[in-house]
């Protein structure tokens, strides 16, 4: 037992971290460390970098291109990237749906999609929710009738995250109404292009726009479109679902956003408050713990053990703390979070109400960071299911 | 970066764990704690097992053993909630003997390390609370050598104990982080007195009083080693509260799949059910927590005790809101005396004090707060 990293892993790390503050552009990070708003350009230009190199999808095995690295390189990688202010890689495609289609996917299917992907030319966006399927997913209704070489798809998923750009959709469709719900389930890619597809917004709580309605009218899907068997989609969205199982957390983000809090706290004078200061405290030892519970994972993945059972935990605990800290910075602007200026979450925006480049982003950081305990299975649905591996 | 135990600490594990199952159960532990929990008995079997050497150099006829052993020991010992004073006398003893001449050293450290004297840290004075530099306790060199002159509070195994390791104050003010010197104070010593008691967790502590009292010096300059000796015996009680937490889960998780009301288990009662994946996220910060805390004992001193008081703070929240909470799942019979969950709870309970509790702690990561935070930071 050790706390170390070894003498390659860290010369990894080094490397990583000189390549990231080589080719990550100023202007991106910038927004990134002060909650700034990003565009589709911002996001699109960082995701090619990464992809030029070949680390867009930087979990991926090198029989598909990807750089075949470890658990804990993989770690280190994210660690670098969002200490340094890289934008979150997108998840949709490189993290979500690469996998399905590498393990469940023919291999003309892996040379349609999977260079769009990796290069990150190709914005990718999930269609899993509805309006009556939240947590209870495989309630699903958006249908997809099989007619010739074609699935008819009808029916509206919901929540659709950056949905406004996508270009493709993977969604989860019902092909069967026989046995269980999940047995009736399809896997099927879906160009946003087709004719019968309407992208909506929805405006949530702080004011942004970020996720979206899609709603599908008849719209024809090739049958070569359908990943793997037909019926079988559940099981593919359950392989989906078991990776990528310690990024859920966001442990690093939550290590660069601490000191954000600090950086904050000091500026609106609370830092030397004791009782502010105590609860900063308190948010450094949950996260230092949360770190030691991501860093068990990897080590037990690294040895080969799958069966830890703490990794249910880790989203949890990694969408409470991004709460925490969202209401902890908020908390120390106080008063001077009440403006609402759309325009004063633009880079380079010139306000002139006190505080402005500080404070303005923090309360919708808040309400925004509501959503954490929400979606990818709300912490109630996890509890769920923490509470059968210890019951059993 | 590796979490995972050798083959000799597995062994060390399963030895602990194989006499804890056969000798040491549950009507054993309470007729102990009802006598009033001296436990004398108990340590010379842990003794036999080899562990009291655990800590002590081989050159002092010991096995010298690291942090790691210790902890996989102390998570053992609190699953089988073991009420003999082992952390103190055979984890903390012993780095407070680092410092000490030779010739004090040999003296003491192989019979330490065999058991057959027990040595007990004897650090709490009445109104120091947490503050280990608080230190009243007089010590006066002499023609007749040193006397010390103050009393210690809850002494663990006061009036089982050999001798004592007694912090006491050479030169200066009471709160003066120089001139505090360590010495050891044997049994009987002219001019000591010693009061036995229960404690609330079904072990014995007891008052040490001292009225120039003759005593050995270990060193004058004791204040870094008390902490570092302090920051051993925080590592212990998180290992043990994890021990401690592992075993009160399991009895409340088997408590849950057994125990009927309104024709079902309790196991199939949502509120409890998340009432139980809370528990279980308690008990595995906890547990990251104290593996944290066993990592970093060898580190340097403003690093350790940042580290050692993080640590401290995640047990104390942990092992609070786990014994609470598996106390209220089982209901009545988890308020009583002849059931084995409320034995843990108290140990539990009594744990977070030792060596400075949770509010304590936190003030000690917010006075050493950095601009950045983090595992390796």
């Amino acid at each position: 037992m050790d706390l170390q990293f070894t003498p390659e892993e860290l010369a990894f790390r080094a490397e990583i971290r000189q390549w990231v503050a080589d080719n990550l552009p100023k202007d991106i990070s910038h927004k990134v460390l002060n909650a700034l708003r990003q565009s589709r350009e911002d996001m699109q230009r960082w995701a090619q970098i990464l992809g030029a190199k070949g680390w867009l999808g930087y979990g991926w095995p090198k029989q598909f291109g990807g750089p075949g690295w470890t658990a804990v390189q993989k770690h280190l990688f994210e660690e670098e990237c969002a200490l340094a202010g890289a934008p979150r890689i997108v998840p949709f495609g490189p993290v979500m749906v690469a996998p399905v289609i590498m393990a469940f996917g023919t291999p003309e299917q892996h040379q349609r999609f999977l260079p769009g992907i990796a290069s990150g030319k190709v914005w990718w966006s999930q269609g899993y929710s509805e309006p009556g399927s939240g947590s209870d997913l495989a309630s699903l209704k958006t249908r997809a009738d099989r007619k010739g070489n074609v699935y008819v798809v009808n029916g509206q998923k919901t929540w659709t995250t950056l949905g406004q750009y996508g270009e493709w959709i993977f969604c989860l469709v019902r092909t069967s109404h026989e046995g269980k719900p999940q047995t009736g389930i399809s896997f099927l890619l879906i160009d946003m292009k087709s004719p019968g597809i309407t992208v909506r917004p929805i405006i949530t709580l702080d004011g942004e726009h970020e996720v979206n309605e899609v709603f599908f009218d008849n719209v024809e899907v090739p049958v070569e479109n359908l990943i793997g068997e037909e019926n079988k989609g559940w099981t593919y969205a359950k392989h989906l679902l078991a990776h990528e199982r310690t990024n859920i957390a966001d442990v690093n983000r939550a290590k660069r956003e601490l000191e954000r809090v600090k950086r904050i706290a000091k500026a609106e004078g609370v830092y030397e408050d004791r009782r502010f200061r105590d609860q900063i405290a308190q948010l450094e030892v949950d996260i230092v713990a949360l770190e030691m519970l991501v860093l068990r994972v990897l080590s037990a993945e690294k040895s080969g053990k799958q069966s830890l059972d703490i990794a249910g935990l880790l989203k949890i605990r990694g969408s409470e703390i991004q709460q925490r800290y969202s209401e902890l910075m908020m908390l120390a602007a106080g008063p001077m979070t009440l403006p609402y200026v759309h325009e004063a979450m633009e880079a380079g925006w010139q306000g002139d109400f006190a505080g402005a480049a500080v404070c303005a982003p923090l309360a919708g950081t808040y309400f925004n960071m509501r959503k954490t305990t929400i979606y990818g299975g709300s912490n109630e649905v996890q509890r769920n299911i923490v509470s059968q591996t210890v019951l059993g | 970066m590796d979490f995972e135990f050798t083959e000799d600490q597995v062994s060390l594990r399963d030895a602990v764990a194989r006499w804890v199952e056969k000798g040491f159960d549950f009507s054993r532990r309470h007729a102990l704690a009802k006598a009033g929990g001296q436990t004398r008995e108990v340590y010379t079997e842990l003794a036999e097992l080899g562990l009291t050497g655990l800590a002590v150099p081989e050159a002092h006829g010991g096995m010298g053993f690291g942090a790691v052993e210790a902890m996989v020991v102390m998570e053992e010992l609190g699953r089988g909630l073991v009420n003999a004073p082992y952390a103190a006398a055979a984890l903390i003893t012993p780095t407070l003997l680092s410092a000490a001449p030779e010739a004090v050293k040999a003296n003491w450290l192989p019979r330490i390390a065999e058991g057959s004297a027990l040595v007990v840290p004897a650090l709490q004075e009445r109104s120091a609370r947490y503050k280990l530099r608080h230190v009243t306790t007089q010590a006066v060199s002499g023609v007749a050598g040193w006397m010390l002159t103050g009393q210690k509070s809850v002494v663990p195994a006061a009036d089982e104990a050999d001798a004592f390791i007694v912090p006491a104050r050479i030169s200066g003010n009471a709160d003066d982080t120089t001139g505090i010197g360590l010495f050891l104070v044997e049994k009987g010593a002219a001019g000591s007195t010693v009061t036995g008691y229960a404690t609330q967790d079904g072990g014995r502590a007891g008052e040490l009083k001292l009225a120039n009292a003759t005593a050995t010096l270990i060193t004058e300059d004791g204040f870094a080693l008390l902490e570092q000796a302090v920051d051993v015996g925080i590592a212990a009680s998180c290992a043990e509260g994890v021990g401690a937490m592992d075993k009160i889960v399991a009895i409340t998780v088997e408590y849950m799949n057994t125990r009927k009301q309104f024709g079902v288990t309790l196991a199939n009662f949502q509120a409890l059910r998340h009432r139980i994946a809370d528990v279980k996220m308690q008990l595995e910060l906890g547990r990251s927590m104290s593996y944290f805390a066993s990592l970093k004992l060898g580190e340097a001193g403003p690093q350790r005790r940042r580290a050692l008081s993080q640590a401290k703070v995640q047990l104390g929240q942990s092992m609070r809101f786990v014994g609470q909470q598996c106390t209220q799942i089982h209901g009545g019979i988890g308020v009583t005396d002849e059931y084995i969950s409320s034995h843990y709870f108290k140990r539990l309970t009594m744990l977070e004090m030792a060596w400075g509790d949770t509010l304590h702690h936190l003030g000690e990561v917010s006075d050493r707060m950095q601009d950045t935070a983090g595992v390796f930071a």
